[in-house]
């Protein structure tokens, strides 16, 4: 059995007790002394008397002691448990482990106040009700869990830690947390160890994996308090994803952001939930969505790209009670040239027999300044030396088979968003294609098609096409077409499951081009050659426009920085900064960072903050090498060479929370306490204990009532 | 000698014995309208002793027979006797020495000085024989009735050097008092009756048995009657009760009440054993009191 007070501060009202006391001294008569003679008559008469107006008064000043005694009581929040445990309070000194979530979703308002600074206070009067001698330590409960304050008693100073904190980007990961506090409970001497986790209970911060390797003994308590049942306001909607594209195509370069909106609600439908895109700062366009419950849809906005310049840009929706997942950054650099690597398969010693003699010429043109297509020729061999990543489109062209085990880093290239165009030839190697490149290649390769000396050779299928490609070609560029004659394809042969379309097929309805999209890039398969040997496409006045629409339209606006949208927390890998230390990084509060560099590389942590981050080449080397924190300024004509955007892990904003039964199989030896935090601030087990405020409120009524009719009698 | 020695030494108690002398000589000759009539017819005046004649004494006093045997001048003294013989006895117990926190009027144990000497002078003045006993849980002083006049000296010597102190036990007194009383006589008794004893009347009732008049004083302090107190005290107790702390509010009318019925108790079994019994509070004054006392007694025919 314990009793325990949730604002044990409250307990200070005992002082008033001695109001009531100091007026019945004051008004109390004096005592006189008195010698006389009929002692006995007078113990008879008081034997016999009713009235007793003496007892009366000292009965009242009970009664009023009394009531100012329950008030105190009610007014600090008893609480009454039954059984062994401790519930709030502890026989003896304690050590007591704070873990308090600071992740995103803890910043949810209500009544003005967020969960967080709710758990902050429901913290700080727990502390006020530890027995003296003990001391706490606080860990941070977001991913990566951290220590907020190591061992240290109540003070001052640590309090004010705790109120100048505030929730972060991240997401909830109490398993880590609970770790590092046993571990910090292994290192004190006290006997009572108690573990207070201070958490919405957002079911994601709850890792089973985490979790397995925790042993928790039913020596430690477990005090387990659920701040999301205080919810006032309702975190309706979140942005799940914004994504930039450029529209190649068209020539009045119109930029293109994907957004991913989502309902959070199990029960409500949203409708018309204002969506907004800002771009520095100026609000772009605006659109009214519905959306069905536990659901989210996806829209796409465009805007008209009207400078050269870096756009970085935020997608809105109307506030709801959490902030945070309303918004979400994309950076976009506007202008840049499509970085194309055309790999020879064949290569020719004399150059106009050479694979890529007429694709290189078709795709570059002009001088290279002029294009927006940055070519870059590589042999089968060079490949391993190259970084994909650095590249939007790969032209495979005639190639035998791959260098070993590049299969996987084409596949990675274009999940990511790459673009990979395959032309045949006669050094193509069927088995290997259709052995390894099942993950990209939506079609089997069967056999060589071949047109008959004495027959016509094969042509194309010319009707007009609304493929974005092709949709250009119409009229006489289309009579044009039909000029092109093919000795050789491929046939082919579907795979299972698989999704492709043909846009270019043969008038003998053999397939020309299969068109498949594999995670967010583009496989294009031409199942001829791509120089002269199969066809005399090449030479043709279509073929220029033809193929760079095609790789314009494959390249999707790719830059070199593929990892350009991050999660909070996730490092970001530079892979080839300013040589020289002249790497600078601009974070989103304006600090600018010289990150550290290893073997050339750089891999920056510190991307906690949600927002556009800003990457500098400065003109001057960085002063300090070693500390990638130190804040230090830009020199006058830093060159921007990139961005890279941060946003919060919308898994965070999902609304469903873990049971008390799912964290007892998480944690099935300790010793658990399930509390919730209520808009006073008090702690009401749920499972064991009894809050005693309304009882005592009770009492006191009952009390004042006494009071009144012995007044009244007097 | 002592009580002489101290009769001359004491200023207090000389001068609450001359206050007394004239108290009560004031009272009872300003009060006796007559000759004491006895009941009892008895003996003439008695000869005594012879005495040397001194100028100043009465010639006719002069036995001339002795002159004329023994040429000397003798003169005749005389005991004068009665057969009354009034025997007072005073409560000096702890109780009569109440002392009011607001005197308005004598106090219970000077009212009861007085009351005893006036009647004691009245006794002597009319040549009957007056005796003193003063008693608390026991008799603690006993002066045995005289009636000659320079007895009234020696009452009121014990008169005033008595201090109130013990326990009230008038049974036990009774008690052991009926013995040393012979013969008939008067018994009087004054007291507050402020005692815990229950069966007073039994022993009034062997008194009256013994063929003694019995007369009882009742005195009581005004505030002994209307317990007139306010506020929280603690009431000590001037004989062995512990103290006890009450709001007299609280309980005055019970009080008031229990003090009549034990006045009423006195009073009825008194009429019943044919006891006179005057009761007196210290605002009655002294004289209303034995003014009451003497008409009373007239009408009976007892003066």
């Amino acid at each position: 059995m314990n009793f325990n007070f949730i604002s044990p501060l409250f307990l200070f009202g005992f002082i008033g007790i001695t109001i009531p006391i100091l007026i019945h001294l004051m008004t109390r008569r004096q005592k006189k002394h008195l010698h006389f003679s009929a002692i006995h008559l007078l113990l008879q008469s008081k034997n016999r008397s009713i009235r007793q107006s003496r007892p009366n008064r000292k009965f009242l000043l009970l009664i009023r002691c009394l009531g100012i005694a329950l008030l105190s009581l009610a007014m600090a929040n008893p609480i009454f448990s039954m059984g062994g445990s401790n519930n709030l309070g502890t026989n003896g000194p304690s050590a007591t482990v704070f873990i308090l979530d600071d992740s995103y979703s803890m910043g949810t308002q209500t009544n003005q106040k967020s969960y967080y600074n709710q758990a902050v206070k429901t913290l700080l009067d727990i502390n006020n009700s530890l027995p003296t001698k003990s001391i706490y330590s606080v860990v941070l409960g977001s991913s990566p869990s951290r220590v907020l304050l190591n061992w240290t008693t109540v003070s001052e100073k640590a309090k004010n830690t705790l109120k100048s904190s505030r929730p972060t980007s991240r997401t909830t990961e109490i398993g880590a947390a609970i770790k590092k506090s046993l571990l910090l409970l292994e290192e004190v001497p006290q006997k009572n160890k108690i573990i207070y986790i201070l958490t919405d209970r957002d079911k994601n911060g709850w890792n089973e994996k985490e979790f397995s390797s925790i042993v928790a003994t039913k020596s430690h308590k477990f005090f387990i308090v659920d701040f999301s049942e205080m919810r006032d306001g309702i975190n309706k909607a979140a942005v799940e994803h914004a994504e930039v594209q450029q529209e190649f195509l068209s020539n009045n370069r119109v930029i293109k952001v994907k957004v991913k909106t989502a309902n959070l609600s199990q029960s409500k439908s949203i409708s018309k939930l204002k969506v907004s895109l800002w771009v520095n700062d100026k609000e772009q366009t605006k659109e009214s969505l519905d959306i069905p419950v536990n659901s989210s849809i996806d829209k796409e906005f465009s805007f008209p790209m009207q400078t050269h310049n870096l756009i970085n840009g935020e997608v809105r929706i109307e506030d709801d009670a959490l902030l945070k997942d309303n918004l979400r950054f994309f950076s976009y650099q506007p202008d840049q040239t499509i970085k194309t690597l055309v790999v020879d398969g064949n290569p020719n010693t004399v150059e106009h027999r050479g694979e890529t003699f007429y694709l290189e010429r078709a795709l570059n043109p002009f001088t290279s300044p002029l294009s927006d297509i940055q070519l870059t020729l590589s042999t089968l061999a060079e490949l391993p030396k190259r970084n994909l990543l650095d590249y939007s489109v790969i032209i495979l062209c005639n190639a035998y088979n791959l260098p070993f085990g590049y299969e996987q880093e084409l596949e990675k290239f274009v999940l990511r968003g790459g673009a990979l165009f395959i032309t045949l030839g006669n050094q193509v190697n069927s088995k290997f294609y259709n052995e390894r490149l099942g993950n990209i290649l939506p079609v089997f390769l069967k056999s060589v098609h071949q047109a008959q000396k004495s027959d016509e050779p094969f042509r194309l299928l010319i009707k007009p096409s609304k493929h974005p490609v092709l949709k250009i070609f119409k009229g006489q560029t289309l009579e044009e077409m039909k000029s092109i004659e093919f000795q050789s394809v491929y046939s082919v042969e579907p795979r299972v499951n698989s999704k492709f379309t043909t846009p270019i097929v043969l008038s003998n309805k053999l397939p020309a081009l299969i068109e498949s999209t594999v995670g967010k890039g583009k496989v294009i398969l031409f199942l001829s050659s791509i120089d002269r040997d199969w066809n005399n496409f090449p030479i043709q006045p279509t073929f220029l426009p033809w193929i760079q629409r095609w790789v314009k339209y494959s390249a999707n606006g790719l830059d070199s920085l593929i990892q350009k949208n991050l999660l909070v927390g996730d490092p970001f890998n530079w892979e080839n900064p300013p040589k020289g230390n002249k790497a600078f990084i601009v974070a989103p509060d304006g600090k600018v960072i010289a990150p550290h560099y290893v073997d050339g590389k750089i891999t920056f942590r510190n991307t906690f903050t949600p927002g556009v981050y800003q990457l500098y080449r400065n003109s001057r080397t960085s002063s300090s090498e070693s500390n990638t924190l130190v804040p230090s300024r830009l020199s006058f004509g830093a060159q921007s060479v990139g961005a890279f955007t941060v946003n919060i892990n919308p898994i965070e904003s999902s609304s469903i929370k873990i049971s008390n039964k799912e964290i007892r199989s998480l944690l099935p030896k300790a010793n658990l306490t399930f509390s919730s935090g209520n808009n006073k601030f008090t702690l009401t087990k749920t499972n064991e204990s009894i809050p005693l405020f309304t009882y005592f409120i009770l009492l006191l009524g009952a009390m004042l009532l006494l009071e009144g009719w012995l007044v009244r009698n007097e | 000698m002592s009580k002489d020695k101290g009769l001359e030494t004491d200023p207090e108690v000389l001068s609450r014995i001359a206050s007394l002398n004239i108290h009560a000589t004031k009272l009872v000759e300003g009060l006796l309208s007559g000759h004491h009539r006895s009941r009892h017819t008895g003996s003439s005046v008695e000869f005594a002793d012879y005495k040397d004649y001194t100028p100043g004494d009465e010639i006719k006093h002069i036995d001339w027979k002795m002159v004329a045997k023994t040429d000397k001048h003798q003169i005749k003294q005389f005991e004068q006797s009665t057969n009354l013989k009034a025997t007072i006895l005073l409560d000096t117990s702890g109780s009569m020495g109440y002392l009011s926190p607001n005197p308005k009027t004598m106090n219970k144990m000077d009212y009861a000085r007085t009351l005893v000497a006036s009647l004691s002078y009245l006794f002597l003045k009319q040549y009957d024989a007056v005796g003193l006993s003063l008693f608390n849980e026991s008799l603690i002083n006993h002066v045995p009735p005289r009636s000659k006049p320079s007895h009234f000296k020696h009452i009121l010597y014990e008169l005033a050097a008595l201090s109130p102190s013990g326990v009230t036990k008038i049974e036990d007194v009774i008690q052991s008092i009926v013995e040393r009383l012979h013969g008939r006589g008067i018994v009087i008794i004054v007291s507050d009756f402020l005692t815990k004893e229950s069966s007073i009347e039994k022993k009034l009732k062997l008194l009256v048995s013994r063929g003694l008049e019995v007369i009882i004083f009742h005195i009581l302090d005004s505030d002994e009657v209307s317990f007139p107190f306010n506020g929280d005290i603690i009431f000590e107790s001037l004989e062995d009760d512990p103290p006890i702390e009450l709001d007299p509010v609280d309980i005055r009318e019970t009080y008031q009440r229990a003090i009549q019925d034990q006045i009423t108790y006195y009073r009825s079994h008194c009429a019943k054993l044919g006891i006179d019994y005057i009761f007196l509070e210290t605002s009655t004054p002294l004289e209303q009191g034995l003014t009451y006392y003497l008409l009373q007694r007239k009408n009976l025919g007892k003066l």
